[in-house]
């Protein structure tokens, strides 16, 4: 919840101040940016009220009775850091989006309703890491488990996976989301076409939290009845592997995504040699990310 | 909100919880939901197509243009033996995941078989696509590129396509679907709920499936061509 709300102050914070250099440029149009820092700003804002809800749910459920103390603390845990930490870094990647579409509307108040467009569906694609950290959670809040403290490591692993994969997907799906409206603003004839490479962009950016998410189903359905220090070590190794491996990978791969959203705008005609550039580029930087994965993968099954 | 993780399930062959043995009945069901509909308006449609265009032919034909156009820029040679499986792929995810907006229907797309038969499927397009565009040799020459030892990691990228191209439409669809239950029984079934089958049923639902359908045709173009 905390870092939840940090990321949303982040996001929202940068889109009012967008906002607030565009009415300063073009004080006629201050109604509509106003209107689209608003929209932005709603959306931003549902990674924070995703973290509002897990808050309530696990204040409202509290410790389930009968089961094992340790085994609750180690899911209600898991479910803070997954929604909380990847809700940090979803909120700032839409918040940047909502920022440059403002910027945009600043630019060009007469298409401002296709740059609020654009920046809807990149921010949709965005948000989904916290969307998958929500449905992590809630199967840790509801599922009842069973197990030693092995469970109970494999259950905080997941929440680790899943909270700091998603982290980097979230800020670098907001990358090219924000370049795509920015490149809009300047060449609207291009919005399909740069919305096609904003999405694919951004569907890569988003493999790391898949992979995350993977992990985190392995890791919450994975059988652990004993007290072996060893494969503790080994459940919170993995969650920890996936979720710090995929911070770099999700952040990184957003970086060629924006590029290649804006160099579309600079020369539409090679668009999609630009585009295989970026994948090849992508995929590069993401061998990381799937380095990490097979490092999970080892730790839950073989250790 | 006990509907969430529980599964309905009824068993075919095998023990009771062994992998493989079970088959989720409402699944299917909806799926055949979904191609019945698709069906049924194709042949509708079809019988009427007139030289003068009436309302719904406009909307098809601008929807086959739109796609035409999409597929013939990612693969410009032998572009329209693709746009029937593109174009149908489109139109099944779309109507998926639509179709849980009605109450008592869920999406097929909301069970992780559904996307991953549809991954696996894409796996043998993409590779048999490859073969056929370039030669066997020159496929297996894809897989040395950029360099020589990128090949097992340019291996496990395949599979990794897969997984990653399934569990997102799979990821989505169920997030919304457990964000509407939660949300309705937190509120009581209040006005919200509406709005919240709007954004994740209509509008996650379309960017979900024009992103898979997207990625299925890049990862075509990517393995078919070799400039």
């Amino acid at each position: 919840m905390g870092f939840g709300a940090i990321g949303a102050g982040i996001g929202e914070g940068y889109a009012a101040g967008q906002t607030a250099l565009g009415i300063s440029r073009q004080p006629r149009v201050s109604g509509q940016l106003v209107k689209t820092m608003l929209i932005g700003q709603a959306i931003t804002e549902t990674s924070g009220i995703f973290a509002l809800v897990i808050a309530i749910l696990m204040i409202s459920t509290g410790v389930r009775t009968g089961g094992n103390a340790v085994l609750d603390i180690a899911a209600v845990l898991g479910a803070g850091i997954a929604v909380g930490v990847c809700g940090f870094g979803v909120a700032i990647g839409d918040g940047y989006c909502a920022g440059r579409a403002c910027d945009g509307v600043a630019r060009r108040p007469s298409i401002g309703g296709q740059i609020t467009g654009t920046m809807l569906v990149g921010q949709a694609v965005t948000e989904t890491p916290v969307v998958f950290a929500l449905v992590v959670a809630f199967i840790l809040l509801y599922s009842g488990f069973s197990g030693g403290l092995e469970k109970a490591a494999a259950l905080l692993g997941a929440g680790i996976a899943m909270g700091f994969g998603g982290f980097g997907s979230g800020i670098g799906g907001g990358l090219p989301g924000g370049a795509a409206s920015d490149s809009v603003s300047r060449r609207e004839e291009l919005r399909s076409k740069i919305i096609g490479t904003m999405l694919i962009g951004q569907a890569v950016t988003q493999t790391s939290a898949i992979f995350a998410l993977v992990v985190a189903f392995l890791l919450t359905f994975a059988s652990g009845e004993g007290n072996s220090i060893v494969r503790i070590a080994a459940f919170l190794g993995a969650g920890i592997a996936m979720g710090m491996g995929a911070i770099g990978p999700g952040l990184g791969t957003g970086v060629p995504a924006a590029a290649a959203c804006t160099s579309l705008r600079v020369n539409p005609r090679v668009g999609p040699v630009t585009t295989r550039v970026m994948l090849l580029g992508q995929a590069v930087a993401q061998s990381t990310a799937i380095y990490s994965l097979i490092i999970a993968l080892l730790m839950v099954y073989v250790v | 909100m006990e509907g969430i993780g529980h599964v309905p399930q009824i068993q075919l062959w095998g023990q009771p919880g062994e992998a493989l043995g079970t088959v989720n009945y409402v699944t299917v069901i909806m799926t055949w939901v979904v191609m019945a509909i698709i069906i049924i308006a194709s042949v509708l449609i079809v019988r009427r197509l007139k030289e003068v265009p009436g309302r719904v032919q406009v909307v098809v034909e601008l929807f086959a243009r739109m796609f035409d156009g999409l597929v013939k820029d990612a693969l410009d040679s032998n572009a329209r033996g693709y746009l029937p499986l593109i174009g149908t792929l489109f139109i099944f995810l779309i109507l998926s995941n639509w179709i849980g907006v009605i109450p008592g229907l869920e999406e097929p797309t909301r069970d992780i078989n559904t996307p991953l038969s549809l991954g696996i499927m894409g796996f043998f397009v993409w590779h048999l696509s490859g073969v056929r565009a370039k030669g066997f040799f020159g496929y297996l020459k894809g897989f040395f590129e950029p360099i020589f030892f990128m090949m097992p990691l340019n291996v496990v990228g395949e599979v990794a396509k897969v997984i990653s191209i399934s569990f997102r439409l799979f990821g989505n669809i169920m997030g919304g679907a457990i964000i509407i239950i939660v949300v309705s029984n937190l509120l009581f079934y209040l006005v919200v709920p509406v709005l919240l089958n709007g954004f994740f049923g209509i509008f996650v639902g379309s960017v979900q499936a024009f992103v898979f359908t997207m990625l299925y045709l890049t990862y075509t173009s990517v393995a078919v061509r070799s400039d």
